[in-house]
């Protein structure tokens, strides 16, 4: 099977698996417990204001023109309105805070795989030894730690007692966000390290990144030990191939085949894991964000669902939902790419 | 030869039994990594089950001492911001936890294997179906998910064990789909088969004793996860009641008196959280290291 049918194949069997997600979180959100807006007023509130948010959010209709209505507004962008104030949509709030999480979960990210492939990757050299040992109890010991236990204890140590990092928001207060241009159009990514960069404004650049080092390095330890784990089997797997062993005959020091040929043939298997711990990253994300107050999708969701908005905690899944399905694709058509294997 | 003879009269108790026990005896790989495991879970199951009889104080009663006292002789893990103590605080703060997990694993166990059992051994478009909305929430972040099923059906120690078994089932489902893809080809299968064994007895007698070890390191995991994802919940305002003695509750309203300096409420009942987590994940990783040689 050539890469162009290959991803044809998988694009094709992503949209029954969007499907089913989009189902499951209407039958979750919509289905069982009947009308939203009754779970949202005590049983005695006033019928009228209750008939009034009903028709509003178009919960008055048959379901199935419900779930008709809710897929025929995704295709258009639209993920509902929110229960709040007067009906906002939710789909612009959510692209202003997506910037937030991104930022967070892809800093989290390189943290995870410098850590992971670097431990991994001594443990796997030095195997059954002392050094391979600590490297397995950390990765089972970081896998142990709630991510915002580790943050809170960053939080104590460098911000609290050293007072050396800042443990809240994304800039200090006072540090207007600059947007960039280019070719005189002005515009805002929503990334800070980016747009800084973009529009040369350094200070706010450092504020920025100082303001990530803590949650982006819990966030990213948490998830290194998969990294680790992943990363030492695959380096003892590849230490034995022949193409290693030919290496070492050829009288190659061991730190040579080690890091340039057997770690070079170890990583790529990692990108497959890419997209589950993507997932992964986002549930991080949610108590990270919630940890070190940035106001992420995470906080939205958290914000959401203690307002009891239902409409908006559902524009928030199935945002989720479709960016997971994206993302699982994206990473399954790039390992293809790079691993002609996987398409036969 | 008399173990053999055993084997025959009784086979499959003793074969089931044999595959689930057999790895915790002997030497080898792991053991140190399962034994501590278990001992750091017993030692906590012990304290959570005992903790009436053995907590010093009321977890509940606030004023026992001046809030957020730290470590004294009166208060070895001194007191938290309503001034209870907290070592009573620790010593019944697994109980809730603890028991969201059991019910979790059991759900998972009633609900997870028999659909995995099944499904791989019957094959065909049932087994794709199954294995594609399976495969799709195992691809969902499983914070959210469990977020979304609390946050609309209320929170009870049941609706939490609920919302994390829906979120962990497909990772039974998968671990015993691989498996029985593979013994299902077994000639011992094939033989059984032509022998005359209906489905039923094939799947229980033959095909389920060889699948118990990897259930085995997945019911570790899911204890080490549910746990995490509890405290998560606590974490973000979906867990149980405030007034409760839990680990995560604790963790999350401890972080308040943060900035004042106060670390002990936050470093014993995270630290306990990690503790119980990381007693599972030993148990799971160290069995795991004992039946499948290609982890060492």
């Amino acid at each position: 099977m050539g890469l162009r049918d290959y991803v044809v194949t998988r694009i094709l069997l992503t949209i029954p698996m969007m499907m089913i997600l989009l189902t499951v979180v209407f039958i979750v959100m919509r289905v069982l417990p009947g009308n939203p807006v009754l779970l949202r007023f005590e049983k005695n509130a006033d019928p009228t204001l209750i008939a009034t948010y009903t028709h509003a959010l178009g919960l008055d209709k048959p379901l199935y023109l419900q779930y008709l209505d809710y897929l025929w507004g995704l295709l258009h962008g639209n993920l509902g309105l929110s229960m709040a104030g007067s009906f906002e949509p939710v789909a612009p709030e959510i692209t202003s805070r997506f910037p937030a999480t991104l930022e967070l979960t892809f800093y989290a990210f390189i943290v995870a795989v410098i850590v992971g492939v670097l431990l991994g990757a001594l443990g796997a050299q030095k195997q059954g030894g002392a050094a391979d040992n600590s490297v397995k109890v950390f990765g089972i010991l970081i896998y142990a730690f709630p991510v915002f236990f580790l943050g809170m204890i960053l939080q104590l140590i460098f911000g609290v007692g050293l007072h050396i990092l800042p443990v809240s928001g994304r800039l200090d207060p006072g540090v207007i966000p600059t947007s960039p241009s280019i070719a005189g159009i002005h515009f805002q990514t929503g990334i800070l390290t980016v747009d800084s960069l973009l529009s040369g404004n350094l200070p706010e650049f450092v504020d920025a990144v100082k303001h990530l080092i803590l949650p982006a390095t819990a966030l990213g330890l948490v998830i290194s030990g998969t990294f680790t784990r992943m990363t030492r089997t695959n380096m003892l797997e590849t230490m034995r191939a022949d193409f290693v062993t030919a290496a070492r005959a050829r009288g190659l020091k061991e730190r040579t085949v080690t890091y340039s040929y057997a770690l070079r043939n170890a990583i790529l298997p990692i990108v497959t894991i890419m997209g589950l711990q993507f997932a992964i990253l986002l549930s991080g994300a949610i108590l990270t964000e919630t940890e070190f107050n940035i106001l992420g999708l995470g906080t939205y969701l958290v914000d959401r669902i203690n307002f009891r908005d239902y409409t908006a905690v559902q524009g928030t899944v199935v945002f989720l939902a479709l960016l997971i399905t994206t993302v699982s694709l994206v990473v399954d058509i790039l390992y293809a790419y790079l691993d002609p294997r996987v398409r036969l | 030869m008399k173990t053999t003879q055993q084997t025959r009269s009784k086979p499959q108790t003793l074969s089931a039994m044999s595959r689930l026990l057999g790895p915790l005896i002997g030497k080898g790989y792991g053991r140190g990594m399962m034994l501590v495991g278990i001992g750091i879970t017993v030692i906590i199951v012990a304290m959570s089950v005992l903790a009436p009889s053995i907590a010093p104080r009321d977890p509940t009663l606030i004023g026992l001492g001046l809030p957020n006292n730290p470590p004294s002789a009166a208060f070895p893990l001194g007191t938290d911001q309503y001034g209870r103590d907290m070592l009573s605080r620790i010593i019944w703060g697994g109980r809730f936890i603890l028991l969201v997990a059991v019910a979790a694993v059991a759900i998972c166990l009633v609900i997870g294997l028999p659909i995995g059992l099944v499904s791989a051994y019957k094959g065909g478009n049932f087994d794709r179906f199954v294995a594609l909305i399976m495969d799709s929430i195992y691809a969902f972040p499983s914070l959210v998910l469990a977020v979304m099923i609390i946050s609309v059906f209320g929170v009870t120690i049941i609706n939490e064990a609920l919302a994390i078994a829906v979120v962990y089932i497909p990772s039974y489902f998968r671990v015993v789909r691989s498996q029985v893809l593979s013994i299902k080809e077994m000639p011992y299968v094939d033989a059984a088969k032509s022998a005359g064994a209906g489905t039923p007895s094939i799947l229980w007698k033959y095909v389920w004793p060889n699948v118990i070890p990897s259930v085995v390191v997945v019911v570790g995991m899911n204890f080490a996860d549910s746990i995490l994802t509890t405290a998560g919940l606590d974490f973000i305002g979906l867990g149980l009641p405030v007034t409760l003695p839990d680990w995560g509750i604790d963790l999350t309203y401890g972080r308040q008196s943060l900035p004042l300096g106060v670390w002990w409420t936050i470093v014993f009942a995270g630290g306990m959280i990690l503790l119980a987590a990381l007693g599972f994940a030993l148990i799971s990783e160290g069995y795991a290291e004992r039946t499948n040689p290609k982890l060492r």
